[in-house]
Formats: structure tokens, C-alpha cells, sequence
């Protein structure tokens, strides 16, 4: 069954037909051609379909697309585009990837990270990340590039 | 301007794999795609009576059902595949061999209607007795999986050593035999005998396996997730009985792969269904289909090992069962790199190996990073510190002693070179973990079995691997106006950076920045021939063959600079994007040369093969063009209440020969490390009566953060008199599960010889050690 749905996602509002099962992983995917978004598991294990949704991490294959209505959806897509986020320049000068099938997952839930927590641990970043899966096995270089977003942010902010 | 070789160069793609933007063949589209779904096999092995499709294919919006009604007597399509023998069917024909074995193929307008076209297919099976363990599938008796093999067609692999055991389950023996190995045990001071045991366990490759294929004017266009393009072009050329060049494979960057990706998969039915659809068709793999695609082999490794007096290793045998599951795969490869893998890097004069690729009702194995290896070491270096510790030795000391040096003699009778466990990979690993000679071992330090239930132990290990030899790459380049350069290879970006470190090496040989080079993704209507993008040899095969194309195209660059400056080549050099007269100031740029000359662009090419191979009957010969060769150590702290292993510390040590690209050799050694984290500890996939009872990622653990030992450490080791490259892409997977296990046998005396190290399997040890 078909039903109407308003999704907000990354600034734009659009109004799309979706199957009530599918999840805001298929619609994002198949109606919004965000491909940042990727599944990884199908049951929210990996990580690797991350979004933010009001700015809160979620696994966007355990969540029906009909119940995204109305919230603020964010995918990677969303950050600098024309100049790299913060984050995202980490990620590159910490060569914090292989196959980089996860880093649009782990991005997202380390803005989430730093905005809770500004100057994490490296024991904090493990636990938050911990349900982000990265089967290459980049975890060192992640955890330096997340310690180093975390320089970067705050410097920013103090010139800012 | 200084050479890019050997710096941090960042990905060639960075920016675009940070904003989610890297071209993933799972986002791959074409107007009036159809989305097709499988139809599995409920039995470990049944015949087929009927397959009726009759009613899926009314269902509105089904183009295409694909079944074996299709490919019975049609003389168009051979439907069997397979990289060494064509075992295996495009989709059931006779009989269903494992739980999950493909049987029907709908493509319809979108995934629902598929499904809903899935259920109303009809198949009548006759279940037949099935076995799922290789040691059983030999005995007599045991059901046969494949009656007959099928007629060789086409060619295979030149290194692919074949005794097939027709009629029985034995896919394919290996064997290897060197010296006089029962004198060898007859001479012998103490004779040991152990058996090893591993589990079949999956890659999972975060993005699935995806293809997808458009059949058109006599032309197949396939779009695959694939390690191996020019393997599947040859493949699917003998399916449709085309010739190569009206088969045509593209492959984008893949979301990692590690072999699961090597050798035909999916194309071969995603081809077919398209050209009976008449449209392109699309299958993208949910995890759980993922799960049925190729596992790591089981193994059941026995191992005899004859010592001298001194405690050298004067014979060794070893009886392996590599569990093939239902079709072959690369299976009749692998069996031979895990056969004489086996003999470890030691010196032994007498070695016997039978090595055996054995069918059995399961999924496939297939290629796994560390290539039969891992099973080998598991064996090998086990055995090798319960000998120490017969014999009263240091482990570490008892493998200094028995290692290769240079100018030994390796089991397949070839000379190794180049041998660096001693003073450099030992010697590495050793001071990593602050190893105390002769006080680490379990039997050193009786005093650890005083108290506590959290004990501690540490463990080093080395491991040996070769490189698929012979083997061939070529390459081409195109030397543009404008002075950059375009390089054609079919090398497959999976994650190990292979287009950067290319990128590299091309840069170095062309005199120009790394910015000026790009490098093409594989598609074989223009990228020239690679054998595989497997077997840790892109860097250095293709590398070469990289750096032969440039070289080709900048000695012809140098005969028009020469025309131009009336002068002899042999007087001129490139520096710096320019062509220069040897001690002077007179030069012209690459762009004035080939504008000037008004060639266009100068094209390139290079082709790298190398040679060897063994011998069927003694597997004697040239195994690898040269020997990978790593290192591991580590402590663990086992709770004796629990019986969980924490690894406290693990370090690395892979040589390298000639790093390219540091920071990129580190992410490779710590992926191969956690790799065997998983498989030490957790990984395995269970079956229940050939129902595979954890193919998810809720069941099926695979390593996050908190797996990460907390003092993680690698170093890709060079060495100034070895200029060569090697590969590190999965020599360091092989050391990490004995370590673990010689590490937590050193903290609590309890020895594990089936992987994984489960707190289940350590605490029943405790139980009966304390009995």
C-alpha cells in the first residue's frame, strides 16, 4: 500500500509515495538517489545506513519511512559539499577509511558525538562508535581523525 | 620535485569517499532496470523432479522467471560455470547441493513484485542424504555430490595443480613431497602428532554483492562488484559461447571484498535473466544471501613433525581436509598455497603434504584473505610451541632456530632470498611486547598457576604466504598534451588503496606530480588484461606493469624530444614534467614535445609475467615469484571465572620490501589484524543439519571498536638490499589466531587446537585441567 509522505531531508521538503513497509533507508535510496546511505546488515548491527534524524543517530533500516515525517533527516550529503566539514577533512588527513563503505556512517554519528561531548576520550569515542562497523578494520586512524575533528571544532568555535 | 613513492599520499578519491559519493556498483542504474530476486534451495541436497514457474510469471510486472526449464537442451547457453571446472550451474539443474544453492530467478519491476513472484514458483524436490563434514564425505558410503565431473572446457589457471578423484567427494588432491619423509620420522629423536581445527567463516564485505547486466545486439554489458574482471569476461564469453570481445565488464570501487569478490558469483545468472528479460536486470544481495555467496574453508588439519635431537625439524607430514562445500570454486588453488603452507617458514628436509579440496553439502569456499594459509598457521604454529615446550625451549628461541635464512631451501625444493624473520621480524615483534627471554612460556613460569582469575600470557608468532605465480598484468597509459596521464588498468579498487598507490608508482616512472595521474577503473572493452586483483599482488604486479607502460611511453616521449632538440635520447632525462639534456639547462616540457610532435597523445603499454609453478606429482618447483613473510605478538589476560580473552597488546610485523605508501601499508596490516581478532575469538559460521544458523550480523559478530585491543601496533618492515615491493594485504591474518592461542596457553596452561577461542570451549579446558 502506497501512502503520501512529507520527508524533510537535508533542508528539502518533498512529498513522495512510499510503500508503508518500506524503511527511510529504501526511500532515501530509491526516491532521494542518497547513496551516502548504504545498508550494511538490514537490522541495525552495522551502522553503515546511519542518519541523523533531529540531529540523533539512527539506523535508517529499522525505521518505516512513513514514521520520518515531519523530522529534520540529515544524511552525509548535507556536509560540505563545497568545502569539506571539519569532520569529513579529519577523515581525509587521518586516512580514516578503506573501502570507505562505512564512512558516511561513522561521520554522522561522530557529529552527533562531538556536539554531546566537545573533547571526548579516546575511550569515550570507542564507546560511542561502537555500534559503527568498519569490517576493513580502519578503527585506529578513525579514532585519531574523531580526536582530531574534535581539535579542529573547537578551534573553530574559539575564532569564531 | 621529489618522487611520491614512500610518502603518506592521501586517497586519490579522498573527498569523494568522505561525501558519500564514491560510485559503489550498488548505486549503478539504467533506464527500464528490473530488479531480480533469488529462489533458494530448503535442502541440503535434493533432487529436482519440477520446477513450475508458470504461475510467477503471470504475476503483473514479472519480465523474466529464469529456472532450469530454460537451460535444459538449449544450445545457446552452456549453463555451467566455474573458474578451474565447470561445476557449477547458472541455476539448479539436476540436483540442489546446499542449503541456499540458487534455483529460480525472478526479474520484475521492483523488488516486491519479485518476492511476491518467488513464492509462487513450484519445486519438487527428493531429498537425498547429505554430509557436511570433509572427513565424512570420504568415507565410503558417504553421499556423492557430484556424480561426474564435467568435460574441461576452456583454460584455466596456469599454477592450478589438478588430481580430481572422480566419483568420490575429493574435488582435488594436492601433494607435495620432498626428501624421504618416513626416513626422516625413523631418524628422528621425538616424533609429534596433533590435529587442528578450523571453522568456515564469512568475509562480510560491508557493500553485498551486486551485478547487473544488459544483454543487447549480441552484446553482454555486466556491471559487477568482482575482484576478477578478465576471470568473469571468460566466463561469461563460454556461457553464451561469445567471444570476449562482445562481453564486457565494468567494475566500480567496491565496498570491500577480501576474495569473496574473486571468481564468478552472481554474473552468471544476473546475464542469463537479462537476456531472457530482454532488459537490464539488477541483483543486489541482502546480508543474509551474502551469508551463501563463498565462506573461508574449514579445515581438519593433521600434523606429524619428526625432531632431532638438537630440536631441528627433520620430517614433517601433514594430512589437510579443506571443506570445499558444494562447488568448486577456486577451491582446487587454494588447497595447494594451504598444502605447503603447512611446512611453515622452517627449514625441514623431508615433507610430505596430501592436501585435499573435499565437497561436502555447505556454501562454497572460496578465496579468503589469507588464502589457506591462516588454516596452515593455525596448525603450524600451534604445534610449534607445544613442541617448545616438550623439548623445554623458549618458543621464540625454538623458532629462531628452525627459521628459513637466506639460501635455504623452502618444502617446494626452491631456494628462498630475501628471508627476514631473523634480526628484523622477530626481532621487531619481540620488542614490541617486551618479551623475557627464556620467562614467557607458560612451562618457564610455573609460578602462574599459583592464584588469581585473571592470568596473563604472551605468544609470538611468524607465518610465510606466497604470491599466485605465474602470473601476468598488464597495463597501458596515455601520455596526454596537456602533460597528465591517463592509466588503464583492470587493477579493482576495494579499499586497499591500489589506484592511489598505482598513481604513485606511475608518477614516480613519468617525472610528474600525483596530481597529474588518474587511473581507470577496470572495464575490458579498454583496460588491458589482469589476472586477478587478488593474492596481495596489484602493488607489485601491476605496479610493475604500471611503471613498464610509463617507461614505454617516456622513452618514446624522449625520441621526439631528441628530434626536436637534434640530439641522442641516450643524452636526455625527465625531471619535473620536463625533458632535459643531461648535465644542462636545456629542456622542453612534456606538453611542448607532444604538441610539437602533433602525435595527440603517446600511448604506453607494459606487460609483467612471471614464472614458475609446481610440479602434480611432488609439488616441487617455484611456488611464489618471492615469499611474503610476517610476524605477531601479543599478550592476552584470560578470566579463569569467565574464560574471556582480552588482548591486551597485539603487535604486527609484515615485511614490505619497499613501501610505497606508509599510511596505506598501516591500514592494510591493522584490517589483516583484526581479521584474525575475529577469527581467533568469535567468527564462525554454525550450521544446524546444513542450515546455516547465523548469517546475520546479530549472530554472526564481526570486530568493532571494542574489539580493538587496546595497544594495537603494526609496522610494514623494509629492507634497504630488497627494493622490490611485496605485498602486505593479508600476510598478517595468518599469524593472529595461533598467537591468541599460544598467549592465552601461556596465561592459564589450557591449549585450544579448534578456533574460535570461545569462553565456552576456555572454561570446559579450566574444567578438565582442574580435574
Amino acid at each position: 500500500m502506497k501512502k503520501l509522505v512529507t520527508l524533510r531531508v537535508n533542508g528539502w521538503e518533498q512529498e513522495v509515495a512510499v510503500q508503508t513497509h518500506h524503511t527511510l533507508l529504501d526511500v532515501l535510496r530509491n526516491e532521494f538517489k542518497l547513496f551516502s546511505v548504504r545498508e550494511g546488515c538490514g537490522i541495525g548491527m552495522c551502522g553503515a545506513c546511519t542518519v541523523l534524524i533531529d540531529g540523533e543517530p539512527i539506523s535508517s533500516c529499522l525505521l518505516l519511512a512513513p514514521l520520518a515525517a515531519g523530522k529534520e533527516i540529515t544524511t552525509v550529503e548535507a556536509l560540505g559539499q563545497e568545502k569539506l566539514h571539519p569532520i569529513q577533512q579529519a577523515f581525509v588527513d587521518n586516512t580514516a577509511f578503506q573501502c570507505s563503505y562505512c564512512t558516511p556512517g561513522f561521520i554522522l554519528t561522530t557529529k552527533r558525538l562531538l556536539e554531546e561531548n566537545p573533547d571526548p576520550t579516546p575511550g569515550e569515542v570507542k564507546e560511542y562508535l561502537a555500534g559503527n562497523l568498519c569490517r576493513c578494520g580502519s578503527y585506529l586512524k578513525i579514532l585519531d581523525a574523531v580526536l582530531d575533528a574534535a581539535k579542529r571544532l573547537q578551534q573553530e568555535k574559539a575564532t569564531a | 620535485m621529489a618522487s611520491p613513492v614512500g610518502q603518506n599520499v592521501g586517497y586519490i578519491d579522498g573527498g569523494e569517499r568522505v561525501r558519500g559519493q564514491v560510485s559503489y556498483v550498488l548505486n549503478a542504474e539504467l533506464p527500464g532496470c528490473l530488479t531480480a530476486k533469488v529462489l533458494r534451495s530448503p535442502h541440503a541436497h535434493a533432487r529436482i523432479l519440477n520446477v513450475d514457474t508458470s504461475k510467477a510469471e503471470k504475476v503483473p510486472g514479472v519480465v523474466a522467471v529464469l529456472s532450469r526449464n530454460d537451460l535444459i537442451d538449449n544450445p545457446e547457453l552452456y549453463p555451467y560455470f566455474g573458474p578451474v571446472i565447470r561445476d557449477t550451474p547458472v541455476v539448479a539443474m539436476d540436483k540442489v547441493r546446499f542449503v541456499g544453492d540458487p534455483v529460480a530467478a525472478v526479474a520484475a519491476l521492483d523488488e516486491d513484485i519479485a518476492q511476491q513472484a518467488l513464492d509462487l514458483i513450484e519445486v519438487e524436490y527428493e531429498e537425498l542424504p547429505a554430509v557436511f563434514d570433509p572427513e565424512e564425505a570420504l568415507k565410503p558410503g558417504a553421499p556423492i555430490l557430484h556424480e561426474s565431473f564435467p568435460p574441461q572446457r576452456g583454460a584455466t589457471f596456469a599454477d592450478i595443480v589438478f588430481n580430481p578423484g572422480e566419483g568420490s567427494n575429493v574435488l582435488n588432491h594436492f601433494k607435495l613431497r620432498k626428501g624421504d619423509v618416513e626416513k626422516g620420522f625413523a631418524e628422528a629423536d621425538r616424533v609429534f602428532e596433533h590435529t587442528f581445527r578450523s571453522p568456515p567463516v564469512q568475509h562480510v564485505p560491508l557493500e553485498p554483492h551486486v551485478t547487473m547486466a544488459q544483454v543487447e545486439a549480441g552484446r553482454i554489458t555486466i556491471w559487477s562488484g568482482t575482484q576478477t574482471p578478465h576471470v568473469i569476461r571468460a566466463q561469461i564469453a563460454d556461457i553464451f559461447q561469445a567471444p570476449l570481445s562482445q562481453v564486457r565488464i565494468i567494475v566500480h570501487t567496491l565496498g570491500g571484498a577480501y576474495g569473496s569478490k574473486c571468481y564468478p558469483k552472481l554474473e552468471p545468472l544476473v546475464s542469463v535473466l537479462a537476456a531472457k528479460a530482454k532488459r537490464p536486470v539488477k541483483l543486489v544481495l541482502r546480508r543474509e544471501e551474502d551469508f551463501l555467496t563463498c565462506t573461508k574453508h574449514q579445515s581438519i588439519i593433521h600434523l606429524k613433525t619428526g625432531i632431532d635431537k638438537e630440536g631441528r625439524i627433520v620430517a614433517r607430514k601433514a594430512t589437510c581436509y579443506f571443506n570445499a562445500g558444494a562447488y568448486s570454486d577456486i577451491s582446487p588453488r587454494l588447497i595447494k598455497n594451504g598444502g605447503y603452507a603447512t611446512s611453515g617458514p622452517y627449514r625441514i628436509p623431508n615433507v610430505w603434504v596430501d592436501s585435499y579440496a573435499v565437497y561436502t553439502n555447505i556454501v562454497s569456499a572460496g578465496a579468503f584473505r589469507g588464502y589457506g594459509v591462516s588454516q596452515a598457521a593455525w596448525a603450524y604454529e600451534s604445534q610449534m610451541d607445544m613442541i617448545a615446550e616438550a623439548l623445554g625451549r623458549d618458543p621464540l628461541e625454538y623458532r629462531e632456530f628452525n627459521v628459513l635464512h637466506d639460501g635455504d631451501t623452502f618444502c617446494t625444493g626452491e631456494t628462498v632470498h630475501d628471508m627476514h624473520y631473523r634480526g628484523l621480524l622477530l626481532d621487531d615483534a619481540k620488542k614490541a611486547i617486551n618479551w623475557q627471554d627464556g620467562k614467557e612460556a607458560w612451562w618457564q613460569s610455573p609460578a602462574r598457576t599459583a592464584s588469581g582469575t585473571k592470568r596473563r600470557g604472551k605468544a609470538i608468532t611468524c607465518v610465510i604466504k606466497g604470491s599466485v605465480t605465474p602470473s601476468t598484468s598488464s597495463a597501458s597509459c596515455k601520455l596526454n598534451e596537456d602533460g597528465s596521464l591517463n592509466v588503464l588498468t583492470s587493477s579493482v579498487e576495494m579499499g586497499q588503496g591500489a589506484k592511489t598507490a598505482l598513481a604513485q608508482l606511475a608518477a614516480e616512472a613519468a617525472a610528474l606530480p600525483f596530481e597529474a595521474i588518474s587511473i581507470s577503473e577496470p572495464d575490458t572493452d579498454s583496460t588491458p588484461y589482469d589476472q586477478q586483483t587478488s593474492s596481495s599482488r596489484t602493488t607489485y604486479s601491476m605496479g610493475t606493469a604500471v611503471t613498464m607502460a610509463v617507461n614505454d611511453a617516456i622513452d618514446q616521449l624522449k625520441a621526439l624530444a631528441a628530434d626536436q632538440l637534434e640530439i641522442s635520447p641516450e643524452d636526455l632525462e625527465t625531471r619535473d614534467g620536463r625533458v632535459w639534456v643531461k648535465d644542462s639547462s636545456r629542456s622542453l616540457s612534456y606538453v611542448d614535445v607532444i604538441r610539437r610532435s602533433r602525435v595527440g597523445n603517446i600511448l604506453g603499454n607494459g606487460t609483467f609475467a612471471t614464472t614458475g609453478g609446481l610440479d602434480p606429482e611432488t609439488g616441487q618447483g617455484v611456488g611464489s615469484v618471492h615469499w611474503h613473510h610476517a610476524a605477531a605478538a601479543c599478550e592476552v589476560e584470560v578470566d579463569t571465572e569467565t574464560g574471556k580473552v582480552d588482548i591486551l597488546q597485539f603487535h604486527s610485523s609484515c615485511f614490505a620490501g619497499r613501501v610505497v605508501n606508509p599510511r596505506l601499508c598501516e591500514l592494510q596490516i591493522e584490517g589483516s589484524t583484526l581479521f584474525g581478532v575475529g577469527q581467533s575469538l568469535f567468527e564462525e559460521m554454525l550450521y544446524d543439519d546444513g542450515h546455516l544458523s547465523n548469517p546475520n550480523l546479530s549472530d554472526y559478530m564481526i570486530p568493532s571498536f571494542e574489539d580493538v585491543p587496546p595497544r594495537l601496533s603494526v609496522a610494514a618492515i623494509e629492507h634497504s638490499a630488497a627494493g622490490e615491493v611485496h605485498g602486505i594485504g593479508e600476510t598478517s591474518v595468518p599469524p593472529v589466531m595461533p598467537c591468541v592461542a599460544n598467549a592465552v596457553y601461556n596465561a592459564t596452561g589450557v591449549r585450544i587446537t579448534e578456533l574460535p577461542l570461545t569462553p565456552e570451549k576456555i572454561l570446559r579446558a579450566l574444567k578438565e585441567q582442574g580435574s
